[in-house]
């Protein structure tokens, strides 16, 4: 009982650890190859051989692929989003509710006609830095959506017809769309990844323990006072 | 009624809610030797299925979001997946509705144990003076008792139930019996050191969670998930600790998925028992007792005795006051975070600890209130550490960082440097704030629904921005950067909605007479002798200390009057 993490987790992580190393040392990631590498190191989905995708097609399921490890990429600490499994949580939860699966259809169908209208080439055809340009203006284009939120363009009175007391609009973003659908992508990659063994070792969480006694190490207490205003 | 089913057995008591106020009461009551019936409007607790303690999110293949990833629709569980809640906001088939102009959450638990499975075991005393507010600056309303009425019972609960916290001498929180409090975390120092400069108490934090086994409960082992239930009742829930135990004493009976509609009377003005909607078969059944015990919750006793409606009561029992749903309470709750860069690379540890807080500020200007701009106090809950990471953790840092290895680094960066504070604070009770029977409206089971209205006056919004002010205080002297509120969102989360604290309590009043309250001193109505409401339901004000530990003291103690009375024959 001094543990709760059962063994089998622990194994798991050795394992996916090594996988993100495997996968690093690809370099630019080929998703096929990578779902390989799943069945062949036999990680928690490969029980029942590759990872069969519920709701996306082949197409599609790349592009989150390719998606989940531009959010979350593997580095010197941890594996990327696709080690944690990203893209099989949001397929299974696609697979679980029609609305979910509407907004990565169309979100993802806007985003590779978006991209061919800028490079002619799919998202995932298209060349890595073409990729990360777009991502970019998407994240440029939030936040600047999120700085107008709650401004509101009014039209004024008409002293011309009197009944006319004005009305609201909301100033356009052509990338609204696909603004919305990257934050959709991003927030679901995210929770897979930082909610897996992965995840947990990369923020070096350490609680989830049955612990005869609690005590607070002293080191980290010395740590936080000489860095504080107490010091 | 000849069609319904009518118990054979005639019970000593019959108790409606199996919460605090219902488990204490079949706890006492059977230890008397008693006969009881409890009733209990949700299904009955497995602990093997219903408690996720110690589970991690890839146990489930949507990782917390819940099926078909409902919480990111606003749709999952209140307080998360891994919560035991067992209810929620809103319960399908059982609604409530809010008078216009309103605003009013209820949070309704329907499972053995009620909100005990998932509460925040904040366990404080209130003050002496607490139940004396009217004398203290002439608002709201005494209590017919006194603290050295309740203290005996303070003290018999805490040894049962178990709470875990230090003596300390201040008089806004007074001191009980205490298992050993665990030790203060590294960012509670920190809060502690900026609270010493700025005159603020911050003292260890008062949990009913036993940390020395106790009645064949282990000790805790410091997982620090009490919300999802804890296996081993080292966290005090009602159904562990009182009803199962009661249960095996062989004299309680418990009748599940029993939703209580009304308190029968009989022509010489007592309560013969109750009639409820059995859930699984939908059909009406009486339970005859001797005595008839509500603890369904505040608002929903309340309830049952606006529906107890006859020729004799035409506007409920107990109620020739009129007083029946008014003066509804809530707690003031206000919330403020912000960043501290001491914290920052720290050497991460287990901050898991008791589950909640290790330290915490009871209210520290209880004589200063002449310098203040509201009257009554509050106090502090703190918030930080490094938690389990779970399904919207990091959205907010996601979307500040983009996407890619900067936002990585930044998120593994910023784990653990946050730093919150919640302020739990106590409202003059007002006229504005009730409920009553909504006349149009019933619930699936055919029972009139409660309709709310309530209001915040300038006390609550004036108490709020003094914890706004005080917590930015306490971060800046930390080193912090308070993430502070822009006007609008002032407007809008300046103070805690009505009832999202969950501390809803009144409306059933205790008072020194049948004129101006529902309740005498021992939770017995004043109308019926046999009749006594065991919850919040019975609270003249709402001090800023968490209600459970005292619904659990009344209860307590009016189980103890309601004992002797029956020797004496006079119920």
């Amino acid at each position: 009982m001094s543990n709760f993490v059962p063994l089998e987790m622990i194994d798991r992580r050795a394992l996916i650890r090594s996988l993100a190393l495997g996968l690093t040392a690809m370099g630019a990631m080929d998703v096929e190859a990578a779902q390989h590498v799943h069945a062949e190191t036999g990680a928690e989905k490969a029980k029942n051989g590759i990872y069969k995708v519920k709701t996306f097609t082949a197409g599609e399921y790349k592009t989150i692929q390719q998606l989940a490890v531009l959010i979350v990429p593997a580095d010197s600490v941890s594996g990327s989003a696709v080690d944690a499994g990203a893209p099989e949580f949001i397929d299974t939860l696609a697979s679980q509710n029609g609305q979910i699966a509407d907004i990565f259809h169309g979100g993802l169908a806007w985003l590779d006609a978006e991209m061919r209208k800028r490079y002619r080439a799919t998202f995932v055809a298209a060349k890595p830095e073409q990729r990360t340009q777009m991502l970019d203006a998407l994240v440029e284009a939030g936040r600047e959506l999120a700085e107008r939120q709650g401004e509101e363009l009014v039209y004024q009175k008409s002293p011309i017809y009197k009944d006319f007391t004005g009305y609201t609009v909301r100033r356009a973003n052509e990338l609204g769309a696909g603004v919305a659908f990257f934050d959709w992508v991003r927030k679901m990659t995210v929770d897979a990844f930082y909610t897996s063994p992965i995840g947990f070792k990369d923020l070096n969480y350490i609680g989830n323990q049955a612990l005869a006694k609690y005590t607070v190490p002293k080191e980290a207490m010395e740590y936080v006072m000489k860095r504080s205003p107490f010091a | 009624m000849a069609q319904n089913a009518i118990s054979q057995e005639i019970f000593d008591a019959v108790v409606v809610g199996s919460g605090a106020g219902g488990g204490t009461a079949v706890h006492v009551l059977t230890a008397k030797g008693l006969r009881v019936a409890l009733l209990e409007a949700g299904p009955m607790l497995d602990v093997g299925t219903e408690f996720k303690e110690h589970k991690v999110p890839t146990d489930y293949d949507h990782r917390g979001a819940e099926e078909g990833g409902k919480a990111y629709f606003g749709k999952g569980k209140p307080f998360g997946f891994f919560s035991t809640t067992s209810g929620g906001w809103e319960l399908e088939g059982e609604p409530y509705t809010v008078g216009e102009g309103s605003q009013f959450q209820w949070f309704r638990s329907r499972i053995l144990g009620g909100r005990t499975n998932h509460y925040g075991r904040m366990s404080f005393r209130f003050a002496e003076y607490d139940f004396k507010p009217y004398d203290k600056d002439g608002l709201g309303f005494n209590w017919p008792i006194s603290y050295q009425d309740i203290s005996p019972y303070y003290d018999k609960a805490e040894e049962f139930i178990g709470v875990a916290g230090t003596v300390e001498n201040v008089p806004s929180c007074p001191d009980g019996k205490f298992h050993a409090a665990p030790p203060p975390k590294v960012h509670e120092m920190l809060v502690k050191k900026a609270c010493d400069k700025l005159g603020v108490i911050c003292i260890a934090n008062r949990r009913a969670v036993i940390t020395k086994n106790l009645n064949g409960r282990a000790a805790c082992h410091y997982c620090g998930q009490c919300g999802r239930g804890c296996q081993s009742a080292s966290a005090y829930s009602s159904a562990q600790v009182q009803v199962f135990p009661a249960m095996k004493t062989g004299r309680l009976k418990v009748f599940d998925l029993a939703m209580v509609r009304e308190v029968l009377t009989d022509e010489n003005g007592k309560a013969t028992g109750v009639l409820y909607v059995d859930k699984k078969t939908r059909t009406e059944k009486i339970i005859k007792a001797k005595v008839v015990i509500l603890a369904a919750s505040a608002c929903e006793s309340t309830r049952i005795l606006l529906n107890s409606k006859s020729k004799e009561f035409p506007n409920g029992l107990a109620n020739g006051s009129g007083l029946l749903g008014r003066y509804l309470m809530d707690t003031v709750g206000f919330g403020l975070s912000g960043t501290v860069p001491a914290l920052e690379g720290m050497p991460h540890y287990n901050t898991d600890g008791y589950g909640g807080a290790h330290l915490f500020m009871p209210w520290w200007l209880w004589d200063k209130h002449n310098k203040l701009d509201f009257p009554r106090g509050y106090h502090i809950e703190i918030g930080g550490g490094y938690s389990m990471p779970g399904v919207g953790s990091y959205h907010g840092a996601a979307r500040r960082h983009g996407y890619g290895a900067n936002m990585k680094s930044k998120i593994r960066e910023g784990y653990g440097n946050t730093i919150g504070f919640a302020g739990r604070g106590e409202m003059i009770p007002n006229i504005h704030s009730y409920c009553e029977l909504d006349p149009n409206v019933v619930d699936r089971w055919g029972i009139p629904v409660l309709k709310f209205h309530f209001k915040w006056t300038d006390y609550e919004w004036k108490q709020a921005r003094h914890m706004e002010k005080t917590f930015g205080e306490i971060i800046t002297a930390m080193g912090g950067k308070v993430a502070g509120l822009s006007a609008s969102q002032r407007e809008s989360q300046g103070i805690s909605i009505p009832g999202t604290i969950i501390h809803e309590v009144g409306g059933a009043r205790m008072g020194k007479s049948a004129k101006d309250s529902v309740l005498n001193g021992y939770c017995q109505t004043h109308e019926m002798k046999n009749l006594f409401v065991m919850d919040g339901a019975s609270f003249a004000s709402n001090p800023d200390k968490n209600p459970t530990l005292t619904i659990n003291a009344l209860a307590w103690r009016a189980c103890d009057y309601l004992a002797e009375e029956m020797k004496k024959g006079n119920v």
